[in-house]
């Protein structure tokens, strides 16, 4: 008996509402957020391949990290199917994300929009490797000096690989000859590390102790 | 003394350390609302429990706390309380309205027979609304001003006196 | 009084690790061998007393004993032992104390291996491991002690974290990452006592490299392991997705690469030492960094543990080792005096120098991608994200690169070569990579990256394993030894240049996999009823019916999925929802059906047992199982690579050894 008045009191409070203005149902219109679908309405396989790709670009926000494609949760699966239709309606990418981003803020992007000092994320790993190929450059062209680490004049700096074995003296047929010595022994280059008495000479007197 | 290390070594780490411990003090669950401020989506959405559908135009010149909740919330289930006494109190100023966030329609209807019902709660098929409004999980409110503008985001249960602070703030914020 | 026990072996802990790094620092400046034996006696204790603390946890653990804080805090008499002893790191207190375990085994094992051998470096490098100790002692002993008494003894606790009890993968991955992470500490002490004592010889070096591989090898394993588990348990069909905390385990699995190959450049040219100490250093770092980011709470992931106290003091922690590894960095590094010198960009010192440049410049785009919210939250005050499309769209040429120079580097001789034989070394593989990209074509491959890995690939595969073949072809054909003999002694003798080289087929192998993985699987969603079927490639799949299974820690909603293939019955597959009786959201257990050539892999969406109806995402993910088998295969590699070293670690050798090794092919 309680429970059908509730029924009958839910229903009322609602009527009393919705008769101000009976209204059809209507969603939220992306429309009035980011304007008049700007792109081509996509269809069949092309529609469900651009929202999968659209979707990869969203952060679904009750998972930690995952985009909306990616996500099982209910929410990700109602945000894909957000995408799929905005896509189908013709809606482009920017739009699309620029909706999403209105109401969960710049945090639904996964990939961030070029604004700000958003920039230095792209162009940081740019100038990291401009900067390392300098440093490379500089490093091969300081032979027949050294690279060491502080870039100091070599302490014993001379021949490449002094020892008492023979080793031809032109400087490409002694690397040759390692290098056959390398695929015969196994060592690397030719060079037996703890084994002085080997074909290849000690790297140097500590080298030996072992 | 190997300067170059040193001022490379510097460059990295202090920056390194300074954003790490600047980053210290925050919470990377808790996000703010860009819609602060801006009009609220608009929706017309259908109640629990049948009837016309209710639209956010036709409550203009009331203020109107927008309740995202689902009966597989814990803190949902605290706050119910809250917002049914406030509903009755505030009345005639101030309209609520729950939206039934990831939840079976029956479910949340079964839920509102046993727990009773002081306000509409409207379904959200596919969920347009909660994205509309950047729903990050339950519960969350919304207050919006009499003329339709987004004062508040309250993100977990509610106290009654949050509450009245919010609806106070909704109420005020008419130019 | 097991809490009692436990705070007594966490403060002994502190105690030795603090007099112990002290005495060792000591023994480092004034040496003598009573200061160095009595360091190893300070490392011992330490180790002692942080396996006897862990021992007692787990015997609390097992015994349910809820008046210890941590049992309160994780254990229950609902779960199996297994996860009762498991329970020990699936949480913050825990596994601080878990860390401190296998810090201690590492401490000991690299104390009681290297002995007396290198007595100029072994009491710095024990003190900073037992420094690093003390960090962690007074961790378990201030901010995360587990070993709190509960003034009121609960009746039951909660039991551990729901995602740690759904996959046996949860009892491999944490140790595996613990071993890679904790083990970074030891080739960190190792380098800052080449510095501090100013000199990184010859056999120091091998010792260091050798230390450096062993983290290296969990670490891999320990990485993949991770996203396995992903992959089994997280639902979504992936099994990387650059969250926080997988980029954590990454970093130093970068710059340990790095350096364990400029560690090569180092023994044959004697050229950047201090780059190599500088990188292994780094290594360490990144694991500290990672561990910050894994429990402060700052970065937002399915990894990361819940909100803690400890944040502060890791970080005070992380600041105090970056400045201290700054510090020595800049007054000692030029004591490493170079004894060599660089050739050319066209031989294999180049590329040495380029794969650097690359693992490092991909160091650091992940660690500027991972922090980089911070930044913008800190100079613009917006939360924003920087998310798998950003780190595919850097890593994927990165890799690439990678993949590339693997192939060029081996295949290039060591000093310069001339333009003939360039040729030579340079033009054959391409028959490697013709091949493997027309596989690619023929299968379907259309991707440009996925094609171009294919290539690049194919390349590498034939120099490595060409690399892997000509030495037993020496011994076969020149030697005149039988096949068996062959593949011994060559591996005996060659086995760290055998094992580097199979660690790179396993590379190779991996990329590929990820390539083809990554670009050309199939999925679709789908909503069935009760004796509806789908199909998905060449499989049939009959939604049978939805059970429930109840168990004593959770409930289960099982659905039965009929799989034909080509119209063969192949089986079932169970993929479920579980509902722990902890946890309030649902964690799904999706089902696998590995294969060589793909994977089938189903995953709940929604199921209702009343209306027998089921939301299914189903996806065919082609070549993830050999993501598995080629981590087998590097880590099979690494362990071949460490094996004599370890060897060479016993005080005395055998001698009689020598002998074969100098057989000289006639």
């Amino acid at each position: 008996m309680r429970r059908l008045a509730l029924v009958g009191l839910i229903a009322g409070l609602a009527a009393g509402l919705g008769a101000q203005e009976p209204t059809e149902v209507t969603a939220p219109d992306p429309r009035s957020a980011v304007g008049a679908p700007s792109g081509r309405a996509l269809s069949g396989s092309a529609l469900d391949a651009e929202s999968d790709r659209v979707a990869g670009l969203l952060r679904c926000p009750v998972c930690q990290g995952l985009s909306v494609a990616d996500s099982p949760t209910g929410m990700a699966v109602k945000m894909r199917q957000q995408v799929h239709e905005m896509v189908g309606a013709g809606y482009d990418e920017e739009q699309i994300l620029s909706y999403f981003e209105r109401s969960y803020g710049e945090f639904v992007r996964l990939e961030p929009p070029l604004r700000g000092v958003n920039w230095l994320v792209w162009a940081g790993p740019v100038g990291g490797l401009l900067l390392g190929a300098f440093a490379i450059r500089r490093a091969l062209r300081s032979r027949p000096g050294t690279v060491g680490s502080a870039g100091e004049p070599p302490s014993d700096a001379g021949e490449p690989l002094p020892g008492p074995d023979s080793l031809p003296a032109d400087e490409s047929l002694a690397a040759y000859v390692l290098s056959v010595r390398e695929r015969a022994y196994g060592w690397p280059g030719g060079i037996s590390p703890s084994r002085p008495d080997t074909l290849a000479p000690p790297r140097k007197a500590e080298g030996s102790a072992s | 003394m190997n300067r170059r290390v040193l001022i490379a070594g510097t460059a990295l780490v202090v920056p390194l350390v300074a954003i790490l411990l600047v980053g210290l003090g925050r919470d990377p669950h808790v996000v703010r609302s860009p819609l602060i401020g801006r009009a609220a989506p608009s929706f017309s959405l259908r109640p629990l429990g049948g009837g016309p559908p209710i639209s956010l135009e036709s409550l203009k010149g009331r203020a109107v706390a927008l309740n995202f909740w689902a009966t597989w919330c814990v803190p949902c289930v605290q706050e119910h309380e809250v917002l049914a006494g406030a509903a009755r109190t505030w009345g005639a100023k101030a309209q609520f309205l729950g939206v039934v966030y990831e939840d079976q329609e029956d479910t949340a209807l079964d839920y509102l027979r046993r727990k009773g019902s002081a306000y509409p709660s409207l379904f959200d098929e596919g969920g347009k609304a909660a994205i509309a409004y950047g729903v990050f999980g339950v519960p969350e409110t919304f207050f919006i001003s009499p003329e339709g503008r987004i004062v508040e985001k309250f993100v977990g249960p509610l106290t009654p006196s949050e509450l009245s602070a919010n609806l106070g703030k909704a109420l005020e914020a008419t130019p | 009084m097991i809490p009692v026990l436990g705070r007594s072996l966490v403060l002994l802990a502190v105690l030795v690790s603090v007099v112990g790094a002290m005495v060792g620092f000591a023994a480092g400046i004034r040496p003598s061998p009573a200061g160095r034996l009595w360091t190893r006696r300070f490392a011992y204790a330490f180790a002692a007393a942080m396996l006897l603390a862990n021992a007692v946890m787990v015997y609390a653990l097992l015994a349910r004993d809820f008046s210890v804080s941590y049992v309160a805090q994780v254990g229950s008499r609902q779960v199996p032992d297994w996860v009762a002893v498991v329970s020990l790191w699936s949480s913050l207190e825990g596994s601080i104390l878990f860390w401190g375990a296998i810090l201690g085994v590492y401490v000991a094992a690299a104390t009681r291996s290297l002995g007396d051998r290198h007595p100029e470096h072994m009491p710095y490098a024990v003190g900073v491991w037992l420094a690093c100790g003390a960090f962690f002692s007074f961790l378990l002993a201030g901010p995360a002690h587990p070993f709190a008494t509960m003034l009121q003894v609960p009746a039951d606790g909660p039991g551990p974290n729901p995602l740690l009890q759904n996959h046996v993968l949860m009892i491999v991955h944490p140790p595996c990452l613990y071993l890679g992470f904790v083990g970074m500490t030891i080739p960190f002490g190792l380098a800052s006592a080449a510095l501090l004592a100013g000199q990184l010889g010859h056999d120091f070096l091998r010792t260091l490299r050798s230390w450096l591989l062993a983290p290296w090898v969990f670490l891999t394993m320990a990485i993949v392991l991770g996203g396995w588990w992903a992959y089994e348990v997280l639902g979504w069909g992936g099994y990387w997705a650059w969250d926080p905390v997988e980029n954590a385990s990454f970093l130093p699995w970068l710059t340990a690469t790095a350096a364990l190959h400029s560690a090569l450049l180092v023994e044959r040219k004697g050229v950047l030492k201090g780059w190599t100490v500088t990188l292994v250093q780094a290594s360490f770092l990144l694991t500290i960094l990672g561990t910050f980011m894994t429990r402060s709470g700052v970065f937002n992931s399915v990894h990361s543990f819940t909100q803690s106290a400890i944040g502060p003091t890791l970080l005070a922690f992380l600041a105090t080792a970056l400045l201290f590894s700054v510090a020595l960095l800049a007054t000692r590094i030029d004591r490493l005096s170079p004894d060599g010198q660089l050739e050319g960009a066209r031989s294999r010192d180049g590329m040495f120098l380029l794969n650097n440049l690359v693992l490092v410049l991909f160091t650091f785009t992940v660690l500027l991608g991972t922090v980089f919210p911070l930044v913008v939250e800190a100079l613009r005050g917006v939360q924003m994200s920087v998310g798998r499309p950003y780190f595919d769209r850097m890593s994927v040429p990165l890799g690439v690169a990678l993949l590339l120079l693997m192939g060029v580097g081996p295949a290039l001789p060591w000093g310069r070569a001339t333009t003939a034989q360039l040729k030579n070394a340079l033009l054959p593989p391409l028959a490697g990579a013709a091949v493997f990209s027309g596989i690619g074509l023929a299968l379907g491959a259309r991707n440009a990256w996925t094609l171009t890995t294919l290539a690049f690939g194919g390349y590498t595969a034939q120099v490595t394993l060409r690399e892997l073949w000509l030495p037993l072809r020496q011994r076969l054909y020149h030697g005149g030894e039988s096949l068996g003999k062959a593949l011994v002694l060559t591996q005996r003798h060659g086995r760290r240049r055998i094992g580097g080289y199979v660690v790179h087929a396993g590379f190779v192998l991996i990329v590929i996999a990820i390539a083809v993985s990554s670009t050309m699987g199939v999925d679709k969603e789908v909503l069935l009823h009760a004796g509806e079927s789908t199909e998905l490639g060449p499989y049939r799949l009959t939604f049978v019916r939805a059970d429930q299974v109840d168990e004593a820690h959770r409930t289960s909603l099982v659905a039965r999925i009929e799989i034909s293939r080509d119209g063969r019955a192949v089986g079932m597959l169970s993929p479920r929802m579980n509902h722990y009786h902890t946890q309030r959201e649902p964690i799904g257990t999706p089902a696998v059906r590995t294969g060589f050539g793909h994977d089938l892999y189903l995953s709940i969406m929604n199921v209702d047992p009343a209306t027998q109806t089921l939301g299914l995402h189903a996806l065919l993910n082609p070549m993830v199982g050999w993501i598995w088998i080629a981590t087998a295969i590097m880590a099979f590699g690494g362990v071949l690579a460490l094996l004599p070293a370890h060897r060479r670690a016993e005080p005395a050798r055998a001698p009689s050894q020598a002998p074969a090794a100098m057989a000289l092919p006639q």
